[in-house]
């Protein structure tokens, strides 16, 4: 569903992202992970259209994300890690504005921001204006409008920044049913617990490259006295 | 597997032709601009009464005290000069509509240009744009629609007045005013337009130069501006406004009228719309200026064209362009103002000193507000540089009231602007102090020297550069030496009074939920701050100037009232200083004791 192919991207002199080839398929989770500055925002930008690489293609469903920008757009939803929010409109009407770019019909629209309200329990304070929500609350909604148009891959950056325990749930049992679904989730995350429950495979980067790709099993094989859990063999997979 | 691949990809070009046409994206984005407005007007009536009202109020006296200044000289050109249609009326008229409208015309093209760039490529909303399946020219129309319209506000503000003045005063047609607010469209957008393309070909061609460009460009036509102004004010030989200086003038702004100018077609439009039918049967007034409006409309529907064009083009290379630069490298250091300024600052307690030092590094690091002050102390002081340039005639008793009043009017202006930036820099320091408040908070200072520490920055800090150009103003209009040690007093008191009025409103009613001090100054205590130093300013201003304006003329003319002779006037200096030095203690130590009072039982 998602092709990284040989990709760079530079700041600069600063080579973020170096020469990447990753592939994501249908209906898996994959978490990417790394330090700050590892490269994993910059390579989620490129996937969204924020950032053009500077080497490579990048395919989405078969479209490049150049090329195809609208399309690509269609089939994504993404939840960034500084959620954007209008103070001024209401979650409602966000929703609204969202669904009605991604050409949802009045009905549809309607449906779709019920669903995604009861889903992400919003309903409380939905037609109050975003100004008054807490970050928790801003993440939710946010969530809410990626999901709003039920795009076939969810691109989600440092997903439970803010969250209190009960969204943290209902987060990741999301993202885990939405790919059992048939569809695909590619999230960054340093939350390796959290990776370690839902993601089917885990994509490890270090300095703009990538040092580990594949399922936490595989990592285990690969480093079998650093440990079990997926924290201790990131540490060692760092440390080396 | 094949027949499952093409399933998918019919699934998928299904699911993108559903995404909306051109014309629906503007729909939809008329609608969120329409939602976000309703709901921000909502707001601001409801709970932002006080600075709706003043900004409305004000906007309404500016224009009524701009129509009032133009109709009285249109009015005098129509009655002393020559008449509305005849060659030198038109003359006279073109040259200060041209002159008028090109200066607009360059400040449209910054201004559009430099808020075209905040909205487009410094705002996070773009970002949640761009991940949307919108069309880049339809994200750029959006923001330039913006930029427009928060480019020529100003524009329609300062230039509305003066066509109406002017369609009164000669008695202009119906269809001047038809044709008035479609001419004032079209070429507002013409250089907004200019403005925008030559944004987003700066971005994208030369993202790390695009700023030293604009500021040079800035620069340049600043100084062509202050060259022009210069020299029209330094004729020798020829009485300023004379028949010999008006011409010399006239050649020399030869520029401003140039055919290919948009602000040439919409002064000729204007003009040939209010001038009276001519006998001449094929010569039609009407027509004439309708042709003018159809060259502004189409030149403003090719740059419409030219703006989407290139933001399709550009826009999103550029964006990512933008963002990809490497960050440069700041390294901070004590810099020798910090240690100046330490050394200053020796009589303090060390608590004091070291908060002082924090806020002025805090200060110095961030552009937006000391290049906001330089901005405008900068602009004054090239004001004041040149104000004696004004000045005929130094023993015409007139002349030498006038140059009383210009000098307190300077002061007052160097006050309304500190004024502004003590509303909006001063007045939030303690809300955005909240956010770090778990350090000051447990700092072992008391709460009390964070307080004064404040009031001690913003005192001193504004005293020096207000004191430095009210010097400057006295020296070059000569003024004598009394009235510039008023002047000093009085500025003193300003910035002690101002300072006092803004850390003690601000730390009375602090705002810890809004991040952005543009935003907490616009709120309810920002506005009364402004409000009240306005009233303050005004009184302080007005206290000093009148006495000593009497005093001034006592030595040259003959004063009738037996309360303006000289002995009187000594009294009424002595108590004008007196009642200010009494108010200024009052704005400054009241609000700082309930500021204070509220400082210590601060929870946050």
């Amino acid at each position: 569903m998602i092709h990284f192919r040989c990709v760079t991207r530079t700041y600069g002199t600063h080579v973020a992202v170096r020469e990447l080839d990753l592939s994501v398929a249908q209906g898996e989770v994959l978490a990417l992970l790394g330090h700050n500055g590892a490269g994993k925002s910059t390579t989620l930008k490129m996937l969204v259209g924020l950032l053009r690489p500077s080497k490579g293609v990048i395919e989405v469903g078969g479209y490049d994300v150049i090329q195809h920008k609208r399309e690509v757009s269609r089939l994504i939803g993404y939840v960034p890690d500084q959620p954007y929010l209008y103070d001024k409109l209401s979650g409602r009407e966000f929703l609204h504005f969202v669904a009605d770019m991604y050409g949802l019909t009045s009905t549809e629209s309607l449906e779709a921001v019920g669903r995604e309200a009861e889903r992400f329990e919003l309903t409380e304070f939905l037609d109050q204006l975003a100004e008054s929500y807490s970050h928790g609350m801003r993440q939710r909604t946010v969530f809410a409008a990626a999901l709003v148009h039920e795009p076939r891959i969810l691109v989600v950056d440092e997903p439970m920044v803010g969250l209190d325990p009960l969204s943290i749930r209902l987060v990741k049992d999301l993202l885990r049913t939405y790919a059992n679904r048939g569809n695909t989730v590619l999230m960054s995350t340093h939350t390796l617990s959290i990776a370690e429950e839902i993601a089917d495979r885990v994509s490890v980067m270090r300095s703009g490259e990538l040092m580990f790709d594949g399922s936490v099993e595989q990592l285990r094989q690969e480093l079998p006295t650093a440990g079990e859990s997926l924290e201790s063999l990131y540490l060692a997979l760092m440390r080396e | 597997m094949s027949d499952v691949i093409r399933s998918t990809e019919l699934q998928l070009s299904h699911l993108c032709e559903r995404l909306p046409s051109h014309e629906r994206e503007g729909q939809i984005f008329w609608k969120l601009r329409s939602r976000i407005g309703r709901n921000h007007f909502k707001y601001l009536f409801a709970r932002a009464r006080l600075r709706t009202g003043l900004v409305i109020g004000l906007s309404v006296v500016f224009w009524i005290g701009l129509f009032v200044l133009f109709y009285g000289g249109f009015e005098f050109i129509v009655d002393q000069v020559s008449s509305p249609g005849a060659a030198q009326h038109a003359q006279i008229i073109q040259f200060v509509f041209t002159l008028f409208f090109v200066s607009l015309q360059v400040m449209l093209v910054f201004s559009a240009g430099i808020i075209l760039y905040g909205g487009l490529y410094a705002s996070p909303e773009t970002a949640l744009l761009m991940v949307l399946p919108i069309r880049d020219e339809r994200l750029v129309f959006y923001r330039f629609q913006e930029a427009l319209f928060f480019g020529s506000w100003g524009f329609f503000l300062l230039a509305s007045p003066m066509m109406v003045a002017y369609g009164l005063a000669v008695s202009a047609p119906w269809y001047y005013y038809v044709y008035l607010p479609a001419m004032m469209i079209a070429f507002a957008y013409i250089p907004c337009a200019l403005g925008a393309i030559t944004c987003l070909l700066l971005v994208s061609r030369i993202p790390h130069l695009w700023r030293i460009i604009v500021g040079g460009a800035a620069a340049a036509v600043i100084a062509i501006a202050y060259h022009s102004i210069w020299r029209t004010l330094d004729i020798t030989g020829a009485e300023v406004l004379g028949a010999s200086w008006f011409l010399e003038t006239f050649h020399r702004f030869e520029f401003t009228r140039g055919e290919w100018l948009p602000s040439t077609w919409l002064s000729n439009g204007l003009l040939d719309a209010a001038r009276p039918p001519s006998p001449d049967p094929t010569d039609l007034p009407w027509v004439e200026s309708g042709k003018y409006l159809i060259v502004l409309l189409s030149n403003a529907l090719i740059l419409h064209l030219a703006v989407l064009w290139t933001g399709k083009r550009l826009f999103r290379a550029s964006y990512s362009d933008l963002i990809a630069r490497q960050a440069r490298e700041v390294r901070p250091r004590l810099a020798w103002i910090d240690r100046v300024a330490n050394r200053l600052m020796g009589m303090l307690s060390r608590d004091m000193r070291l908060l002082i030092i924090k806020d002025l590094r805090l200060f110095r690091r961030d552009p937006v507000q000391w290049s906001q002050f330089l901005i405008f102390f900068g602009l004054l002081l090239l004001y004041f540089a040149n104000v004696d340039r004004f000045r005929q005639h130094r023993s015409d008793v007139s002349v030498l009231a006038w140059v009383n009043i210009v000098s307190f009017l300077n002061l007052a202006v160097v006050g309304l602007i500190l004024s502004t930036f003590t509303t909006r820099f001063i007045y939030p320091l303690i809300s955005l102090e909240g956010h770090r408040f778990w350090i000051l908070g447990r700092l072992p200072a008391q709460r009390d020297t964070i307080l004064w520490g404040k009031f001690l920055f913003a005192a001193c800090g504004s005293w020096l550069p207000c004191a430095g150009l009210v010097i400057v103003s006295d020296i070059m209009l000569k003024v004598s030496p009394l009235v510039l040690l008023v002047h000093q007093v009085i500025c003193l008191l300003l910035c002690i009074g101002l300072s006092g009025m803004a850390v003690g409103l601000g730390a009375l009613m602090p705002n810890f939920s809004d991040p952005s001090p543009s935003k907490i100054a616009a709120g309810f205590g920002g506005t009364l701050n402004l409000v009240l130093s306005a009233l303050y300013i005004l009184v302080v201003v007005l206290l000093t100037a009148l006495p000593c304006h009497f005093y001034l003329l006592a030595d040259i003319s003959e004063m009738s009232s037996k309360l303006l002779q000289r002995g009187y006037l000594n009294l009424w200096l002595g108590m004008g200083i007196g009642v200010s030095l009494v108010l200024a203690v009052i704005v400054t130590v009241v609000p700082m004791r309930l500021g204070l009072k509220a400082f210590r039982q601060l929870e946050v």
